[in-house]
């Protein structure tokens, strides 16, 4: 156990080593892509990015497009919330995409309406004793969904002690074979009104930086928090100094879970419709979140914060390149870039700051 | 080679169903809902004159697929229609049935050797390159006559490596080209959206925020477009001072064009694609000669027809 490098052997602790928070470096990054993309939106399209200059509207900054920087990724921000605590406790979850199409199907079953246009539903589900029903009838299943599927991802890992990696990818393979299933691959549509509002407008917005906020609480302030830290850090040392690690690896993907449900619940909502395929590759823009705002994939460390930098980025990122009406050829490209280029500069801070 | 045969042979025997005579007939896959519908028209016209189909599922494998081709003409069907899973695979299928002397007709997928095949052999589809071509020339109309001459619009691309997303933005510029539109069409700018409704919803609020004005959306299908019309609506624009069009007459986009949102979508007929099938199968079979390419035209919905569409599927 004597592993010096941790720090905690018998290294002296030198205020003055440590660095600014990397969180800093995050928000850094976004401020300079930000004006990386004001500067070529004035030379190349000659707009501006981020202020108004339209003439019929009345407001400093350009409010539409900062409202899509976060409303197009408040939905795998949500996602990225439950992954971020899986990673740093060591973990990966690949299945949050594939929880987010499963659970969009079955929620969605039970939010149909019965009548639209004054046609009975074509895409009915049940009969009619299941449409119509009270919002809290699909929010409830969809959440229970998720928690389940969470349940079942932590349950083997924590019990049978296969890898994450292994666990996760036996869900997101099955659950989307659920979703494809669930409804033999037709699309379910035409929700309930009171269902219908739960996306609406920015409320996914709201929803996730309310999340945000409860889980940056939770990670610093609670002893679930702390332990997640432990556990990435000395899986060991954790168990060692009597935490419950078994058991906080269940809880640990059961949240995830329901926050998979959770961003089904407000895609679904918000497209009025629910889609077998939805959700794919979600997981891995939850993960990329994630590590861009400095979430370690070797566990221990990261923050909420950063993650939702992270998301940021990608909003920022995707607006940037329709507003400079790049072929999405080169976006794709230049994501994976991105992603890469900024781990490697993590890792590359993280090395020099070890030297000294 | 001989054992190969033999096992195959052997393998055919244990695996098909007795079937003296009938219609094989081997879908790409069965959880699709186009493609439901189009069996469905298969089922429907084999039931109506009374003869017997086997119908089965390749799973969207291409080797399944030549088994299951392979059964057929073991058991000793009179026809077979295949809905191929890989069009450029389409050669030994030809070929396999061809040496049995077994009629076979190719439905919705082009095969790669439609060009050369042989008398017994039929293809029956729709043709791609009408698809959106139809609903973007309803669409120069309508600008038309609301009185504008030139308009400004965005072109939302299904998925780039799918062919079909490929085509039918072709088929804008080519009916641009041919002088097909009655208006002056500028391209603002044109993106993917991936088939995605939420994408889609995305990718428009985008374009809003950069507040340049628009006469209309070009979607690839009606997902995208209804995406579009739902950052349209959310950023308060009237639906009526700008023209979207889709393609496919999904169930969201009829009730979407009930609700005056939609203006224009294409039905591709899934249920007279499978019926077609099936005749140039029995015709084949009886020794008739049949048009080796049957298109099974897009036809246009709009609000003025719209009811004969929403049972359809």
């Amino acid at each position: 156990m004597a592993n010096t490098s941790h720090g905690i052997g018998g290294l002296a602790y030198d205020p003055k080593k440590r660095t600014r928070p990397p969180e800093l470096n995050v928000l850094a990054a976004l401020v300079l892509i930000i004006l990386a993309f004001e500067v070529l939106g004035q030379l190349v399209v000659g707009d501006s990015f981020l202020f108004n200059t339209r003439d019929n509207v009345d407001t400093l900054f350009n409010e539409q497009r900062l409202q899509i920087i976060i409303l197009q990724v408040a939905i795998v921000g949500i996602i990225a919330l439950g992954v971020t605590q899986v990673i740093i406790t060591g973990g990966i979850d690949l299945s949050s995409g594939s929880i987010v199409g499963i659970t969009a199907m079955v929620t969605m079953s039970f939010a149909q309406v019965a009548v639209v246009n004054g046609n009975p539903n074509p895409k009915a589900i049940f009969g009619d004793a299941w449409m119509d029903l009270p919002v809290i009838v699909p929010v409830l299943i969809g959440l229970a969904c998720g928690l389940f599927a969470g349940l079942v991802n932590g349950a083997l890992i924590a019990y049978t002690r296969i890898p994450p990696f292994i666990a996760t990818l036996g869900m997101m393979v099955a659950a989307r074979g659920c979703a494809k299933w669930w409804s033999k691959g037709n699309p379910i549509s035409f929700p309930t009104e009171s269902y219908a509002a739960i996306g609406k407008g920015m409320w996914p917005v709201v929803i996730f930086v309310v999340l945000a906020v409860l889980f940056h609480l939770i990670m610093t302030q609670t002893k679930y928090g702390k332990h997640c830290y432990a556990i990435g850090s000395n899986e060991q040392a954790a168990r060692m100094s009597g935490i419950n690690v078994t058991g906080h690896k269940v809880l640990v993907y059961t949240i995830a879970g329901a926050l998979a449900a959770l961003a089904a619940i407000v895609l679904s909502s918000k497209n009025l419709t629910a889609q077998a395929g939805m959700g794919v590759m979600y997981e891995l823009d939850a993960i990329a979140m994630a590590v861009i705002g400095g979430v370690s994939l070797q566990g221990g460390r990261g923050s909420i914060i950063g993650t939702c930098l992270g998301a940021l980025i990608f909003g920022v990122i995707i607006s940037g390149f329709t507003f400079l009406k790049l072929d999405a050829y080169y976006q794709e490209m230049v994501k994976g870039v991105i992603i890469v280029g900024a781990v490697v500069l993590d890792q590359w801070r993280q090395t020099k700051r070890g030297r000294g | 080679m001989k054992k190969f045969l033999i096992a195959t042979g052997f393998a055919a025997l244990m695996s098909s169903t007795a079937m003296a005579d009938g219609i094989g007939v081997s879908m790409a896959l069965f959880d699709d809902n186009f493609l439901t519908v189009l069996r469905n028209g298969i089922q429907e016209q084999a039931d109506a004159a009374g003869l017997s189909v086997q119908i089965e599922d390749a799973q969207n494998d291409v080797a399944k697929q030549l088994d299951q081709i392979n059964n057929f003409i073991a058991s000793g069907v009179t026809a077979i229609i295949v809905n191929p899973v890989d069009t450029s695979a389409t050669q030994a299928m030809s070929d396999a049935a061809a040496a049995a002397g077994v009629p076979l007709v190719y439905v919705n997928r082009q095969p790669i050797n439609v060009d050369t095949l042989p008398d017994n052999q039929a293809f029956v589809a729709s043709d791609e390159s009408e698809s959106s071509r139809q609903g973007f020339i309803e669409q120069c109309n309508q600008w038309k006559a609301a009185g504008k001459a030139e308009v400004s619009v965005y072109v939302m691309q299904g998925e780039l490596s799918n062919q079909a997303a490929v085509q039918r933005t072709q088929n804008y510029y080519d009916a641009m080209e041919a002088g097909e539109c009655a208006v002056k069409v500028n391209v603002i700018d044109q993106q993917t959206a991936n088939w995605s409704r939420d994408q889609a919803q995305s990718l428009m609020t985008n374009w809003l925020s950069t507040g340049t004005a628009f006469d209309g959306v070009l979607a690839n299908n009606d997902e995208m477009a209804l995406g579009a019309i739902q950052a349209i609506k959310a950023a308060g624009i009237d639906m009526a001072s700008v023209i979207v069009s889709g393609v496919d007459a999904t169930q969201d986009a009829l009730a979407s064009m009930q609700a005056g949102e939609l203006d224009i979508t294409v039905f591709q007929n899934a249920a007279a694609q499978g019926g077609g099938a099936l005749d140039a199968a029995v015709k084949l079979a009886a020794g008739e000669a049949v048009e080796q390419k049957v298109y099974v035209p897009f036809e246009l919905v709009t609000p003025a027809n719209i009811a004969d569409y929403l049972a359809k599927n």
